[in-house]
């Protein structure tokens, strides 16, 4: 019965993890300043966006043709380009895979191995360290880009889409945070990968609907397109909030979108077994 | 005087034939390059390919003239990078660090040497791209273009090359003020966005600023009117003018920057 001031208290099995998070934060804050150049600037290619959009529009109503396209009028088109760019804050975690491979084929994986955490929690703490950096100056910086662009938001969403919209977010960085260590941890099998990667990150652009709205796209396309994870990055969180998606449909969008959060996390998870049997710790 | 000249010129090939030395031993790196690029353009043309799906014609381009200004802006863009991007990323680091000593130092204009050193050659390869994309819009249009209007083309792509590198050479000298301007580099690929659409899509303010301070309509859109016939002959003569007081002002500011070189040991 010694006294209970001295024994060390037992902690979460998270803590660990917390502790990554935390300092991870305050290393990406006092870099803050590039995030703010980088989030005004980010928006720049808006400004081609909707004047190019505008022509098309224009030249469809002089052609006599509909105003809308595949049931985006011109200011939901417009909306819809600016939404990515909350979408794809959320999904995209630039350089991840490039450090995952770069961790593997040089051996710097040995010291993260020797450790009690798992490698995949501590690459998301580190990556969802950077996104709260992102998102803090972001607070300062989208709003008053989304208040000049108010008349493009035609919908006033419901309280349900809302939710929904902040849920898809969360699937978004779920999906987007997989989706690099499973293309990551290829390394394990391949050693030069680059070209690989970067045909991979087009293809991610594509079929995310960073590029285009995925609904424009070729109706054969379609039923592929929805089932795609990669919807997911970009496109369904945009025409959530757009009022898009019927709300009814709401439950099995997402649904799917935590369907394939678990195949990935499956994936992953026998390609990390499989790939530490292959490790050779080189330059370790 | 000719024997001056020709010693720029043989300056230039060395500098080139030393760089095509270096690229040789990284041939792998060079053709991820190429084949990275040319993913860039099958973007771009899908995304193309879709507006145009929806409307014949945006602000008076067709397609195949929309695709003509996509090779031409690729050319631009690729010859500047082959032969000044890397260099102008270069020396904002010398100026910081002091390393500018060494060119200083070389009897020859520093300006020329700091801005011609690196050749990128993936980037040089890049451009026949950009000109069999537009040989084949050409073609896909039936149309010709006249040797006058080769020649002016040619002439004109490289006066736009010039103004990108105006723009860019000043924008990297800034540091000589500032201490270091790395992020000013963004600037390039984020006002490059403008030049890859036809002019006549911005209202008329943006257009006019896009026609002078930033003229990145005048790089991509100037040189494409000519080989679709769209081009007016005062607007040619405008481009040159505005090609020649930027390149000026740049030989002026190095000069302004000089004086404000710190060195490396201060």
């Amino acid at each position: 019965m010694s006294a209970s001031s001295t024994t060390i208290q037992p902690r979460s099995p998270f803590h660990k993890y917390w502790v990554i998070l935390s300092t991870r934060t305050q290393e990406d804050m006092s870099y803050r300043a590039n995030y703010v150049f980088g989030a005004i600037f980010r928006f720049m290619p808006l400004v081609t966006t909707i004047f190019l959009w505008y022509a098309v529009y224009e030249a469809r109503k002089a052609g006599g043709g509909d105003s809308s396209i595949r049931g985006m009028s011109y200011e939901d088109m417009v909306a819809y380009y600016a939404l990515m760019f909350i979408a794809r804050g959320f999904s995209s975690v630039p350089g991840t895979m490039t450090d995952i491979m770069k961790d593997i084929k040089d051996g710097l994986l040995n010291r993260y191995l020797t450790r009690p955490m798992n490698y995949l929690m501590y690459q998301i703490m580190y990556r969802l360290a950077h996104k709260l950096v992102f998102w803090y100056v972001a607070l300062f910086t989208f709003p008053p880009i989304f208040f000049l662009m108010r008349h493009f938001f035609s919908h006033t969403p419901r309280l349900v889409e809302v939710i929904a919209f902040i849920f898809s977010l969360v699937i978004a960085f779920s999906i987007g945070m997989l989706f690099c260590f499973i293309i990551g941890i290829l390394a394990f099998w391949f050693l030069e990968i680059s070209t690989f990667l970067f045909v991979v990150m087009m293809i991610e652009f594509f079929l995310s609907g960073h590029l285009i709205p995925l609904n424009i796209l070729p109706a054969a396309l379609q039923p592929f397109l929805t089932y795609s994870p990669f919807g997911y990055e970009g496109y369904w969180p945009c025409v959530i909030l757009m009022g898009k998606v019927p709300q009814d449909h709401l439950p099995a969008l997402l649904g799917i979108g935590i369907l394939w959060i678990g195949i990935l996390f499956g994936i992953s998870q026998v390609m990390w077994k499989a790939g530490l049997k292959r490790y050779s710790a080189v330059g370790g | 005087m000719p024997t001056t000249i020709g010693k720029y010129f043989r300056l230039t090939g060395l500098m080139m034939k030393n760089c095509l030395v270096r690229e040789m031993q990284f041939k792998s790196n060079f053709l991820v390059r190429l084949f990275t690029e040319f993913m860039w353009l099958v973007m771009q043309f899908i995304y193309i390919q879709v507006m145009y799906g929806q409307t014949g014609q945006i602000a008076g381009w067709t397609k195949w003239d929309m695709i003509i200004l996509m090779g031409t802006n690729h050319v631009i863009t690729q010859l500047f990078e082959g032969l000044f991007y890397e260099n102008c990323t270069k020396l904002t680091d010398q100026i910081r660090q002091g390393d500018l000593d060494f060119n200083l130092i070389k009897p020859i204009n520093t300006q020329f040497l700091v801005s011609l050193r690196y050749t990128d050659y993936s980037s040089m390869a890049n451009t026949s791209v950009g000109l069999f994309i537009i040989l084949y819009a050409l073609r896909q249009m039936g149309m010709t273009v006249g040797l006058s209007g080769v020649l002016l083309f040619l002439v004109l792509v490289v006066n736009s090359v010039l103004i990108y590198y105006s723009i860019l050479f000043s924008l990297s000298i800034w540091t000589f003020w500032i201490g270091r301007s790395n992020n000013l580099m963004e600037l390039y690929w984020q006002f490059g966005q403008f030049s890859r659409y036809p002019g006549d899509i911005y209202p008329w303010l943006l257009r006019r600023l896009l026609m002078t301070i930033i003229p990145m309509l005048v790089v991509s859109n100037f040189p494409a009117k000519v080989l679709i016939h769209k081009m007016e002959t005062g607007l040619v003569f405008y481009g040159f003018v505005l090609g020649l007081v930027f390149v000026a002002f740049t030989v002026w500011l190095w000069g302004k920057g000089l004086q404000r070189y710190r060195s490396a040991s201060s």
